[in-house]
C-alpha cells in the first residue's frame, strides 16, 4: 500500500507529534478488557508459586533445574542464531540478487510456516530410523540408512527449519526499505561487499532481525510438540511430564513460574536493544542495483535455497503423503478428520476476529498516546505471548475451576486463552499499520470536523484494514497449529486437527496422523497466502 | 481482496455454527449449555438445567486413560444398546488423575477409567470415588480390584521387556529388572516414566522392596542412559524397527504389532517370579463421587465388564477379567503369569513416594 | 470568510513545554481577518507548535487562544480541533489515500453543500476534471492543491499552512507560492503560513511574524521588517547583511562609507544590506574587489575598504568585476542597532 507522501529526503526537521495529552477513558477501558485475559494466568502462576512457598518445588532439585535451564538455553540460542542467519540469507538472496525466480523462491521459503513444528518433527521421525522413508530410499541405492532423528540435533534442526520463515518475512520488507545510497557511499569509500554487509546493512536490519529473533526464541521456549516427539528435554517438556506424571499440579506450576521469568527477561532484553525503531513508510526513490552472482556463488545460492526448500517443505510433505498412502493401502482406516477440520477452522476464525478487535484499541493507545503506562500495558500482552502455551493453559484451567467453573472446558475459555496468547501478533501488525498511516491524516480528518470516533470509522480503520487482515491471518494460522493449551482446555470431545494429530501419533496411528497433518497444512496455506501476498509482493 | 475475506469469514461463521451442531459432544460455550459443564449443576443440588442437545438424556462424561481406538468401539456399542450418550476425554492417566484432583467437586467427569491401579487408587484415597454396587464388584477377582470397593479392574496386563531378536541374543535378555542398571545395557533400552504402567510398577517395587532399593534402581536406570519415551507404543515401534534394543512395556503392544504387520524381529520377555518387572496390573474404573449420574455411570462400568466388551479387549490382546472370558492368543493364562505379589489396593499408598522418587531420580 | 470580527486569531501569553524543552514562551500574536500572514522562524523556534496550538491539535500549558472572538483554549476551556473550523494544510499534505480527489475535498463539508463546494474549490485551485483521480495518481503540485482545496471547502474562518512549499524545487517555489497566495486572497480566507524560508515569507504575506526561541520578536509588514528590523538577529535572519561597529553622535553615525541618520547615541552596530551598496570602477577608489560571485541575473561582489572593512554589494550582471579591481563604494542606506 503506498502512502501518499512527498519525495524522500526533502522532509524538514519537524518534531515527532507531541503527546496528545490523556487518551480517552473509553480507549483505556477497552484496552484493559483486552489485556486482562493476558494478565490473569501470569498473575495466577506467580501467585500460586508464591503461595506454595518458593521452597516447595515439588521434588525438583536445584541440579535438575539447572540441567533444564541449560538444555533449554542452548536450544534457544542455537535456533535463534540459526534462524537469524537462514532468514536473513534467504531474504537477501531473494530481494537483492539477480537469481532467477526470486519471487517464487521467496514464496517457497515462506511456505514452511504452514507446517507446525510437531508435524515437521513427525515427518522427521517418519523419514529417519530403520522404518523411515529416507532410510528405505537410501537402502534402495545401497547406502546405509539414517539413524533415528532425535535429541538435540534433531530438535535444533526441526525448530530452525520451521521457524526461520518468520525472520525471512520480517527481513524482506526491511531490506526493501533500505536506502541503497548508504551502501553505495560505503562502497565508494572502499568498503568491501562483506564489510558493507556487516557494518552498513545488518545494522539497518537490526530492528527487524531483533523482532524476528524474539519471536523465534519465544517460540522455542514454548515449544512442546516437537521437543516431545524428538525427545529433547526442555523446560516445557518437563512441565508436561510433571503434569502427566504427578498427582499434583504444584511441580508443573513451579516450573512454569520459572519459565515465566526466563521469558520475561528475554522480552525485556529485546525491548531494551530495539530502542527507537524507526518504521518509516517511504520506499527508497531508487531501487538498488541487484547483486550479480555468477559461477560458483550462483550455484551455491541455488543449492542453498533448494536445500532449505527440500528440507523444510518437500521432504516432510512427501514423507507424510507416503505414510498416508502406505497406511491406506494397508487397509488402515483414516478415521475422524473432517469434524476436527471444521472445529479447527471455526475456532481459529473466531479467535482471529476477537484478537483483531482487541488489538485495535491497544494499538491506538500504544502508538498515538505512547507513554510509560501504555508501554507497561504492551509488556503485559507480550508476557502472555512469551509464556509457554502449556503454562498459560494450565493457568487458565486452574483459574476457571477456582473462580468461574461455568467456563471450564468450554470453547469460550479456549478462545479467551487464544486471545491472551496471540494478542501481540495482531497488535504488532496493527501498530505497524498505524505508524504507516501517520498522525497527520487523522489530524486532517479532525481539522475537517470529524470527531475521534468518526475519524476512526472513516479514515483510520479503512486504512488499517490490510494490517488488521495480516494480523488476523497470522493469528488464524497460529491457532490452527496450537497444541498444548488446546489439549488442556478443550471441552471433552472437542478435538481440533492439532489435537487429532497429536493423539493419533501418540497412539501410533500414523495413517490418521499424516492425513490430519496434510489437511492442516493444506488449510493453513490460505491464511499464509493472505500474509505472504501482502508482505512479499509489495 | 476484501470480498474474498468477507466470503471466508462467512464460511468460518457458518462452520462454527454447523460444527457445533454436527458434533454430538457439542459445547457452544454459553453458560446455559449443560452438556459438558456439569460443575454448575453439581454444586447445586439436583437442579438439572434443560437440555439443549439432541440427546434425550444428559451425556455421561468418561475420563479415559485408555486409548481412543481401544475405547471408542465399546462406547459406541454401549450407546447403541442403552441410548446413553458418552463424552469421552482421552489423555494420559496421570494427567487425568491430576485433572480430577484439581477439578475437585466441580469435576464434570462421571467415570474414570485408568490405565493402572496406582493413579486411580490415589484418586480413591482422596475420597473422590463412590463405592461401586456389589453386583459389579462381584464380577471380578478380588485380586484385581480395590479392597474398599472404589474401583474395579476391567482388564489386566503384564509388564514385559520387549526386545529386538536380531539385536539381542537369547542369553543377553535381562533376567531381572536390576540387570537393566548394568553397563551392558547402557543406552540400549527405553522406558516411559510418565506412563501409568511404569508408575504403577514403581509403586509395586516400593511395596515389595522398600524405598532404598527402589531409589537405587531408579537412579541406576537414570544413570544408564535410557531412551525416554512418552508412551509404551513408541518404545515397541522403535524396537520393532531396530532403532532400539529393548524396553519396559506392557505385554499387548507387541502382539498388536504382530497382528498388524505379521512377523517381526521382536519378542516379549516375562521376568521371573518375585521380580517387580513381572507385575500384573489391572486397569481400573470407578465412579466419581461428584457425578450427578451415578446410576448411568454404573451402567457403563457394568457394560465394560459385559461379555461383548471383554471379548473385544481380548481381541486386542489384553487379559479380560470376568470369569471364563479366555486368554489372549498365544499367551500364558492369567493364572500362569509370573507372580509378583503385591496388593494393587496398597499401591495407592505408595503412589506419592513413587512419583517423587521418579522425579528425583531425574527420569522425569 | 470574515465573520465580522476583525481579529481572526488572537494568541495571548501562550506557553508550551515538552519535558525539558520549552517550545513556546510567552507567545503573543494578533491576526486580522482577511490577511495573509506568515510565521517565520528557524527550526526549533516553535512556529509549528504555535500552529498546532492554534488549530487545536495541542493544548497550551498557559495562555489563551481566541478564534473569531471565541476563546478556544485557556485554563478552563479547550475546544477540540473538529469544532474550531480552522482549515489545515499539512506539510506532507495528508491526503486520504483511500479516497479520491472529490471525496477528499468534500470530506469536511456537510452532505447538502458537498457537491457545490467541491466543484467551487476545485475550480478555485484549477483542478476541475480531476475529481475521480486517486491521490497517488497526482503530481506533487496537484496533491498540494487538493490539500488546499480540502481545507478551503468547509469555508473555514482561518486556514493554516505548515511549510507548504518546502517540498518543492527552488524553481517552482516562487511561482507556486505566488499562485497559492493569490488563490487564498481570492477566497478571502485569513491565511497563516508557517515557514523558515524568508524569501517566501516576504513575498507572499501581508504581515510577517518572526519567531525566535518560542516567542514573536517582531511582527510587521515585509518591507518594514526588512528595512527596520528590531535587532541584529532579525536583520540577519531576514536577509544578507554586513555588520560593523560604529559610533553615533548627535543624530548621525559616521562610517568609512558615509554618514547616516539614527536616533541612537553612543556605540552602535551598523548594518548595510548588499543591495544598498553601489560600486563603480575607478582608479583611485576607496576599495578593492576581493571576490565576485556571478548568478546570471545578478552578482555579489565582496570588496575590502582601505581600513580593512569588508562589504558585499549586490549588483546587476554588469560590469564584470574581477578580483583586484579598484572601485569606489557608495552606500544608499544603513541601519544602526544598539551595541550590546
Amino acid at each position: 500500500m503506498t502512502v501518499v507522501a512527498p519525495p524522500r529526503g526533502t522532509r524538514t526537521e519537524r518534531k515527532p507529534s507531541p503527546v496528545r495529552g490523556r487518551a480517552p477513558v473509553a480507549l483505556w477501558a477497552m484496552a484493559l478488557v483486552a489485556v486482562v485475559p493476558a494478565f490473569a494466568p501470569i498473575a495466577y502462576l506467580v501467585w500460586s508459586v508464591v503461595r506454595a512457598g518458593v521452597t516447595d518445588t515439588g521434588g525438583i532439585s536445584a541440579g535438575r533445574l539447572l540441567e533444564l535451564f541449560l538444555s533449554t538455553a542452548v536450544l534457544v540460542a542455537a535456533v535463534t542464531i540459526t534462524t537469524a542467519v537462514l532468514g536473513t540469507a534467504t531474504a537477501w538472496l531473494t530481494t537483492r540478487t539477480d537469481l532467477g525466480g526470486r519471487g517464487l523462491w521467496s514464496t517457497l521459503v515462506t511456505l514452511p510456516l504452514v507446517i507446525p513444528s510437531y508435524v515437521g518433527a513427525l515427518a522427521m521421525l517418519g523419514t529417519s530410523g530403520n522404518s523411515g522413508l529416507m532410510t528405505e530410499a537410501l537402502r534402495a541405492v545401497g547406502l546405509p540408512g539414517l539413524p533415528v532423528f532425535a535429541g538435540f540435533w534433531a530438535a535444533w534442526g526441526a525448530l530452525s527449519l520451521w521457524n526461520f520463515s518468520f525472520v525471512h518475512l520480517l527481513a524482506v520488507p526491511a531490506i526493501r526499505r533500505m536506502d541503497p545510497a548508504l551502501e553505495e557511499a560505503a562502497r565508494g569509500l572502499g568498503s568491501s561487499r562483506w564489510r558493507t554487509m556487516f557494518t552498513i546493512v545488518l545494522p539497518q536490519l537490526r530492528p527487524a532481525l531483533l523482532s524476528g529473533s524474539l519471536l523465534v526464541s519465544l517460540y522455542v521456549l514454548s515449544d512442546f510438540g516437537a521437543v516431545s516427539l524428538l525427545r529433547y528435554e526442555t523446560f516445557t517438556r518437563a512441565i508436561y511430564a510433571q503434569f502427566r506424571g504427578r498427582l499434583d499440579v504444584t511441580p508443573a506450576l513451579f516450573l512454569s513460574g520459572v519459565l515465566v521469568i526466563v521469558a520475561l527477561v528475554l522480552v525485556w532484553a529485546e525491548q531494551r536493544s530495539r530502542g527507537r525503531a524507526n518504521l518509516s513508510a517511504a520506499h527508497p526513490t531508487r531501487p538498488p542495483s541487484p547483486v550479480h552472482l555468477r559461477g560458483i556463488p550462483r550455484l551455491t545460492a541455488y543449492g542453498f535455497l533448494s536445500t532449505i526448500v527440500i528440507g523444510a517443505l518437500i521432504l516432510p510433505l512427501v514423507t507424510l503423503v507416503w505414510w498416508a498412502a502406505r497406511g491406506m493401502s494397508l487397509g488402515n482406516t483414516v478415521g475422524s478428520v473432517i469434524p476436527e477440520l471444521i472445529r479447527s477452522v471455526s475456532v481459529s476464525g473466531m479467535a482471529a476476529v476477537v484478537t483483531v478487535l482487541a488489538a485495535i484499541p491497544l494499538a491506538i493507545l500504544t502508538v498515538r498516546h505512547a507513554g510509560r503506562a501504555t508501554r507497561a500495558l504492551e509488556s503485559i500482552t507480550w508476557s502472555a505471548y512469551s509464556l509457554p502455551h502449556l503454562a498459560v493453559g494450565l493457568g487458565f484451567l486452574v483459574l476457571a475451576l477456582r473462580f468461574v467453573p461455568a467456563l471450564y472446558q468450554t470453547v469460550l475459555l479456549l478462545i479467551i486463552a487464544y486471545v491472551a496468547m496471540f494478542l501481540p501478533q495482531a497488535l504488532t501488525s496493527a501498530q505497524i499499520g498505524l505508524r504507516q498511516i501517520g498522525p497527520s491524516i487523522e489530524e486532517a480528518s479532525r481539522g475537517l470536523g470529524s470527531g475521534a470516533l468518526a475519524t476512526l470509522r472513516r479514515i483510520t480503520l479503512p486504512l488499517l484494514w490490510p494490517s488488521l487482515l495480516a494480523g488476523g491471518a497470522l493469528v488464524f494460522l497460529t491457532v490452527m497449529k496450537e497444541l498444548p493449551a488446546t489439549l488442556l482446555l478443550r471441552p471433552t470431545g472437542f478435538e481440533t486437527l492439532a489435537v487429532r494429530i497429536w493423539s493419533a501419533s501418540s497412539e501410533l496411528f500414523y495413517t490418521q496422523a499424516s492425513v490430519a497433518a496434510l489437511v492442516l497444512v493444506a488449510v493453513s496455506a490460505v491464511p499464509l497466502y493472505v500474509l505472504v501476498a501482502r508482505d512479499l509482493h509489495d | 481482496m476484501k470480498r474474498i475475506v468477507a466470503i471466508l469469514a462467512a464460511i468460518v461463521m457458518l462452520a462454527a455454527c454447523s460444527g457445533d451442531d454436527a458434533d454430538e459432544t457439542t459445547t457452544t460455550g454459553a453458560p446455559s449449555d449443560p452438556t459438558t459443564t456439569a460443575p454448575a449443576e453439581t454444586t447445586t443440588t439436583e437442579a438439572e438445567a434443560p437440555d439443549t442437545t439432541e440427546a434425550s438424556a444428559e451425556a455421561l462424561v468418561l475420563y479415559s486413560g485408555r486409548n481412543e481406538s481401544f475405547v471408542e468401539p465399546v462406547i459406541e456399542a454401549f450407546t447403541a444398546e442403552t441410548g446413553i450418550e458418552v463424552d469421552a476425554r482421552f489423555a494420559g492417566t496421570g494427567e487425568l488423575a491430576t485433572t480430577i484432583l484439581t477439578e475437585g467437586d466441580d469435576t464434570p467427569a462421571d467415570v474414570f477409567w485408568a490405565q493402572d491401579p496406582a493413579f486411580i487408587g490415589g484418586i480413591a484415597k482422596e475420597g473422590l470415588l463412590t463405592e461401586l454396587p456389589s453386583d459389579i464388584t462381584d464380577l471380578v477377582d478380588e485380586r484385581f480390584q480395590d479392597a474398599n470397593g472404589h474401583w474395579v479392574g476391567i482388564t489386566a496386563r503384564g509388564r514385559v521387556f520387549v526386545y529386538n531378536t536380531d539385536l539381542v541374543a537369547e542369553d543377553e535378555v535381562p533376567a531381572t529388572v536390576w540387570e537393566l542398571t548394568e553397563p551392558q545395557w547402557n543406552g540400549r533400552f527405553g522406558v516411559a516414566p510418565t506412563n501409568g504402567s511404569f508408575v504403577a510398577f514403581v509403586t509395586g517395587m516400593l511395596l515389595a522392596e522398600g524405598e532404598d532399593a527402589t531409589r537405587e534402581w531408579l537412579e541406576g536406570i537414570a544413570a544408564n542412559n535410557p531412551v525416554i519415551f512418552e508412551g509404551n507404543g513408541p518404545i515397541v515401534d522403535a524396537v520393532v524397527a531396530g532403532d532400539l534394543d529393548g524396553g519396559l512395556v506392557n505385554h499387548y503392544y507387541l502382539l498388536q504389532r504382530i497382528a498388524e504387520l505379521g512377523e517381526v524381529p521382536a519378542a516379549n520377555h516375562f521376568f521371573g517370579d518375585g521380580d517387580p518387572g513381572s507385575m500384573v496390573m489391572a486397569t481400573g474404573a470407578g465412579i466419581l463421587a461428584a457425578s450427578d449420574q451415578p446410576d448411568a455411570a454404573a451402567e457403563l462400568i457394568r457394560y465394560l465388564l459385559a461379555a461383548e466388551s471383554q471379548e473385544h479387549f481380548l481381541s486386542l490382546f489384553e487379559y479380560p477379567l470376568i470369569e471364563g472370558a479366555g486368554t489372549p492368543e498365544g499367551q500364558p493364562a492369567l493364572a500362569d503369569l509370573p507372580v509378583f505379589d503385591v496388593s494393587l489396593t496398597d499401591t495407592a499408598d505408595t503412589l506419592e513416594p513413587a512419583l517423587t522418587l521418579i522425579s528425583e531420580s531425574g527420569l522425569n | 470568510m470574515s465573520n465580522g470580527y476583525t481579529l481572526a486569531i488572537r494568541a495571548r501569553q501562550v506557553s508550551r513545554r515538552f519535558g525539558d524543552v520549552v517550545a513556546l514562551d510567552d507567545f503573543n500574536l494578533d491576526i486580522h481577518s482577511g490577511n495573509v500572514i506568515t510565521i517565520l522562524g528557524p527550526s526549533g523556534s516553535g512556529k509549528t507548535t504555535a500552529l498546532r496550538l492554534m488549530a487545536g491539535f495541542d493544548r497550551p500549558d498557559q495562555g489563551s487562544v481566541e478564534i473569531g472572538g471565541v476563546t478556544v483554549a485557556d485554563d478552563e476551556t479547550f475546544i477540540p480541533p473538529e469544532r474550531r473550523r480552522v482549515g489545515m494544510v499539512f506539510q506532507d499534505y495528508a491526503l486520504f489515500p483511500h479516497l479520491n480527489v472529490a471525496r477528499n475535498v468534500g470530506y469536511g463539508v456537510p452532505k447538502t453543500a458537498r457537491r457545490r463546494r467541491v466543484g467551487e474549490t476545485l475550480e478555485l485551485v484549477g483542478l476541475t476534471g480531476k475529481e475521480s483521480r486517486m491521490p497517488h495518481e497526482l503530481s506533487g503540485g496537484e496533491q498540494q492543491r487538493v490539500a488546499i482545496a480540502r481545507a478551503l471547502a468547509p469555508a473555514p474562518s482561518v486556514i493554516m499552512l505548515d511549510e507548504p512549499f518546502s517540498n518543492l524545487d527552488a524553481a517552482l517555489r516562487t511561482r507556486v507560492s505566488a499562485e497559492v497566495a493569490e488563490i487564498l486572497r481570492t477566497a478571502g480566507t485569513t491565511a497563516v503560513f508557517v515557514t523558515h524560508d524568508q524569501e517566501e515569507a516576504l513575498s507572499t504575506s501581508d504581515f510577517v511574524a518572526v519567531m525566535r526561541a518560542g516567542r514573536v520578536v517582531q511582527a510587521a509588514r515585509p518591507s518594514d521588517l526588512y528595512h527596520e528590523p528590531v535587532d541584529e538577529w532579525v536583520a540577519g535572519f531576514l536577509g544578507d547583511a554586513d555588520f560593523f561597529n560604529g559610533h553615533a553622535v548627535a543624530g548621525k553615525v559616521t562610517t568609512p562609507v558615509g554618514d547616516f541618520p539614527t536616533d541612537l547615541d553612543g556605540s552602535v552596530r551598523v548594518m548595510i544590506r548588499p543591495e544598498s551598496v553601489l560600486l563603480s570602477p575607478s582608479d583611485n577608489g576607496g576599495a578593492v574587489v576581493r571576490q565576485r560571485q556571478f548568478f546570471g541575473h545578478d552578482q555579489l561582489v565582496t570588496v575590502v575598504l582601505r581600513n580593512g572593512l569588508q562589504l558585499r554589494a549586490r549588483l546587476g550582471p554588469t560590469p564584470n568585476f574581477e578580483a583586484g579591481d579598484a572601485v569606489t563604494v557608495s552606500v544608499e542606506r544603513a541601519t544602526a542597532f544598539p551595541a550590546n
